[in-house]
């Protein structure tokens, strides 16, 4: 099969590698004509494949050499911004089997946990600063209560004692 | 896979840890958006931020437009990481072809088209990234690599300034290929 198509194709595979289409094909600049021809070509040549690997690799390479962190808040901002699409579209193959491009993604959720909105976290905060206050409130009001009641009880004592002593009863008389 | 073995070997002399384990490869990614577990972007981005960032400024000198540039590129990638299967390029050079067409379609400053005579880098702009491979490279190569691969114009229009055919652009692109194909080796 691959000796079949290399002759049909009277092509070279070592000179089309060398010709520098392997590097305009992983840097984005080849042609559309050179692209298409490259991914036709690509199944049947394993060489193709091995210099299309090869030279990613040493593509990835040199970007490690030439890494740069990036912003420390890009990442939050990132998120901002998916938060902020209306939908997830897919995008799908291309083709003659390709499907319309605004089907939407079906999503399987299997996470446990839940995203909101960032204005819930004051929400949230004032709730808490709101129920601590009201807690405090409560047991502030409850201690109150009791003290009145242990003095009212104390003093309805006092009033018994004072009202069953000879002394009033003398008086009374 | 030569080269694969060569660096880690060379790695292996000098006593240098190599980041080849950092790599992201399609089944990583493609587990990683099928079980339901970090988002894809996260992981591409924390993995490749770093180089994207710098790749980016090849494009866009000014920092704060290249914070832009790389936000705009996760936010518009994320919804379609399924693309990178189908590409037969590895996750990170996938990821350096779209952030280029994405850096392209947002990028509204484009310069007059000017002759490799009338328009030749900074000495500063010389030194970013590809550009740095293409030092020994002659004016006309490096203003072929600039104006498709930096300023994405056609092969069509520098044929018109240079008064040659599309063919002759193609070549002048396949030797700067070439050159940076050795340097990068």
């Amino acid at each position: 099969m691959y000796d079949h198509h290399q002759k049909k194709a009277g092509l070279n595979i070592q000179q089309y590698i060398a010709s520098g289409i392997i590097e305009s094909y992983v840097l984005g600049l080849a042609s559309p004509d050179e692209g298409g021809q490259f991914e036709r070509l690509l199944p049947f040549y394993p060489e193709l494949q091995a210099a299309v690997s090869d030279f990613g690799f040493q593509v990835e390479l040199f970007a490690i050499q030439h890494e740069a962190p990036p912003p420390s808040d890009a990442f939050y901002r990132i998120e901002d911004r998916l938060r902020e699409l209306p939908a997830v579209i897919r995008h799908t193959g291309t083709g003659s089997h390709r499907k319309k491009e605004n089907d939407y993604v079906s999503v399987r959720e299997s996470s446990t946990h839940i995203r909101v909105h960032k204005y819930w976290r004051i929400a949230f905060i004032a709730v808490f600063i709101l129920s601590k206050l009201l807690l405090i409130g409560f047991i502030y009001f409850l201690l109150q209560y009791r003290h009145a009641e242990r003095d009212l009880r104390a003093l309805q004592e006092h009033t018994n004692k004072t009202s069953l002593s000879p002394d009033t009863q003398g008086s009374d008389k | 896979m030569v080269f694969k073995i060569l660096y880690i070997f060379s790695c292996t002399l000098n006593e240098k840890p190599y980041n080849l384990e950092k790599t992201i490869t399609k089944d990583t990614l493609k587990n990683e958006l099928f079980s339901g577990g970090r988002p894809a972007v996260e992981i591409l981005f924390h993995r490749y931020g770093g180089m994207l960032f710098s790749y980016i400024q090849q494009f866009v000198p000014s920092r704060a437009e290249a914070e832009e540039q790389l936000v705009s590129i996760f936010a518009r990638l994320a919804p379609r990481m399924e693309s990178a299967f189908e590409s037969s390029l590895s996750v990170y050079c996938w990821l350096q072809i779209e952030a280029r067409k994405i850096i392209l379609e947002n990028r509204s400053n484009g310069h007059d088209l000017l002759s490799p005579q009338e328009s030749s880098p900074a000495e500063n702009e010389k030194k970013v990234y590809y550009f740095s491979l293409l030092e020994d490279a002659s004016p006309e190569q490096q203003w072929v690599f600039k104006e498709l691969f930096v300023e994405g114009r056609q092969r069509e229009e520098l044929a018109l300034v240079l008064n040659r055919d599309a063919a002759y652009v193609g070549d002048v692109l396949r030797e700067c290929m070439i050159i940076i194909r050795k340097k990068l080796a």
